[in-house]
């Protein structure tokens, strides 16, 4: 295999840099990338849709563009799954919900604008827990997504696809939508990097929106280095997301490599308590020694609030997500029941579209926000979570007065088996007690793979800073790259035959 | 003003949820409602938990990084054509959304 093929060990950076050569072409990459996905996605389900000839084209357009003699972009023939809550122009967009079943948007997400700008080739889109609520694929209207790691285990979620995609080398990189963890926890669960920026870092428009004030789009990548690249390709400012910050842009790749010597280390004494798997927690502290041994000081910090994270997001993720749901009603695109009286009448039209539409989950999270927003209910629940975020965020002021990273376990367990939490709602939401707290709280973290267990699963390091400081998280992660066992493992699904 | 108990614990019975579910323009089953009545009493039972939080003088978060958004230029820029915008509209009438008729 090519060095610079999606299945060697260059990724992101090695790709590029082969493309822009002229090493490879962007043809026979994206080549490479399609035959892995046949062979692979069948058992998967990590894709939903893949515009073959599409991809294709995009690929020899960047070859002829070298062949020109024009500058190609730092993404050149890279490869990039989508996961499918984000806009494609022209291609089937549904956030694995019936209701956007065959929805082609009539234009491009910003990010998607910037890849393409990069000379990445958009190369399909990836399965995810319907609107992006749940932890494992199992919300997915079309199917569940398998971890390439073991086929009866989930990838996570909601950007499940996204993640196995990767993990089975089907792309060096791909795109996700973190809200309460949806990078970090399936990339934490399929071995591969994955990273949610400062709030506001990455323009939103163009993402098929869940809870406004926390979702973000954010790169999964093989190697720390491919993801800092994906992410200084993403990031800027858009006047088309209000949300979006204005602030220059950097090169985040810079500062992977750099010392970490003298860095400060937090580690919150709530994410190492009861419900952590004992495996999980060993290979966590092991990243944690081996980062102390790497020059940084590794001090303990108390963030007091945590144990709030799951019941304030709920409160406040699901009311937001109610108001951002409203739009699917049969009117101007998706799904519209034509069923008895949605025929006849317009909001019998509304109630049966949705109804039909939905998936329970989904269902499940619009009545609780409706609830929570409701008259007589507004001050007690969704008012006082609110307060409770303040108070989230201020656990991270606190802890960042004394260190520079916090870093914990990004999942309280490995990779759980398809089937094993479906029947409790509550059980799944606790999945996410290690992610939520720093999407409350708006700064950037990212998952980075540490030693497996035993059992050969994954386990991910999560590693948060301030906001704004991507690059201190990267440099630390990075770091902790360098050592780690993990670094070049593959799935046995994926791994070349010997011989 | 509301006591020490600011959660009013509501009964989150079929009734609430059906009214509840009408506020979302979501027509569920009867089974529907029984089921999801279940589940969300639990849910609201675990968020509960917040009214121990003393919050007290804190200001609720509406966006985390900054106080208020700037504001743009009230100036008119390109958008989505009207061919775009109705391309992928289940029923196209007159230039516009066909819809069943309604009376308010």
């Amino acid at each position: 295999m090519l060095e610079s093929s999606v299945t060697g060990q260059g990724g992101v950076t090695g790709i590029a840099a082969d493309v822009r050569a002229g090493k490879t072409s962007a043809e026979s990459v994206t080549l490479a990338a399609l035959d892995q996905i046949a062979k692979h996605n069948g058992e998967l389900n990590a894709f939903l849709e893949v515009p073959r000839e599409g991809a294709l084209a995009q690929a020899r357009a960047i070859d002829a563009k070298r062949a020109r003699g024009e500058t190609l972009g730092s993404l050149a023939g890279v490869p990039v799954a989508i996961k499918d809550a984000i806009c494609v122009r022209g291609v089937a967009t549904t956030a694995a919900s019936k209701i956007l079943a065959g929805y082609e948007p009539p234009y491009d997400a910003t990010v998607i604008e910037r890849l393409r700008a990069a000379d990445a080739i958009i190369l399909g889109k990836t399965n995810m827990d319907e609107f992006a609520m749940g932890s494992s694929s199992e919300n997915s209207a079309f199917g569940v997504t398998r971890n390439p790691w073991d086929r009866t285990r989930t990838p996570g979620g909601s950007s499940s696809g996204s993640a196995a995609a990767v993990a089975a080398r089907m792309a060096p990189c791909s795109l996700g939508s973190d809200t309460g963890g949806s990078i970090r926890q399936p990339a934490c669960l399929t071995g591969t990097v994955g990273l949610k920026p400062t709030y506001g870092r990455v323009s939103r428009f163009g993402l098929i929106a869940f809870a406004s004030s926390l979702d973000q789009i954010g790169p999964f990548a093989t190697d720390v280095r491919g993801a800092a690249r994906v992410l200084s390709v993403l990031a800027g400012h858009d006047p088309r997301d209000a949300t979006s910050l204005a602030v220059p842009t950097e090169d985040f790749e810079a500062a992977c490599g750099r010392s970490v010597r003298g860095l400060r280390i937090g580690v919150p004494e709530e994410y190492f308590s009861e419900g952590l798997d004992p495996e999980v927690g060993e290979s966590v502290r092991g990243a944690i020694r081996e980062l102390e041994a790497e020059g940084c000081v590794v001090t303990p910090v108390t963030m007091p609030h945590t144990r709030f994270a799951v019941a304030t997001y709920y409160v406040l993720a699901t009311a937001e997500a109610s108001s951002n749901l409203a739009r699917f009603d049969g009117v101007r695109y998706g799904l519209r029941s034509r069923d008895g009286d949605a025929a006849r009448d317009l909001r019998a039209m509304y109630g049966k579209t949705r109804d039909a539409g939905f998936g329970a989950e989904v269902k499940r999270r619009i009545l609780l926000g409706t609830f929570v927003l409701s008259a007589g209910y507004y001050d007690a629940y969704y008012r006082k979570a609110q307060k409770v975020r303040t108070l989230i965020r201020r656990d991270f002021d606190r802890a960042f007065e004394g260190v520079d990273v916090i870093c914990s376990p990004a999942s309280p367990t490995p990779a759980f088996r398809l089937g094993e939490k479906v029947d409790d709602p509550l059980a799944m939401y606790l999945n996410d007690i290690y992610t939520l707290p720093a999407s409350l709280a708006g700064v950037p973290a990212m998952s980075v793979p540490c030693a497996p267990t035993r059992a050969g699963l994954p386990v991910g390091l999560h590693v948060a800073a301030r906001a704004m400081d991507e690059a201190t998280m990267l440099a630390v992660a990075s770091a902790w790259e360098a050592r780690s066992p993990a670094a070049s493992l593959v799935p046995p699904l994926v791994a070349p035959a010997k011989g | 003003m509301l006591g020490s108990r600011a959660m009013p614990g509501p009964k989150l019975d079929r009734a609430l949820v059906l009214h509840v579910a009408k506020l979302a323009s979501l027509s569920l089953s009867e089974g529907e409602a029984d089921r999801f009545a279940g589940e969300l009493a639990r849910i609201v039972a675990y968020v509960e938990q917040l009214d121990a939080v003393d919050t007290a003088d804190v200001a609720p978060t509406a966006h985390v990084l900054v106080e208020r958004m700037p504001l743009r230029t009230d100036a008119l820029v390109p958008c989505l054509s009207h061919e775009d915008a109705l391309s992928q509209a289940p029923q196209v009438e007159g230039g516009g959304f066909a819809v069943p008729t309604f009376v308010e």
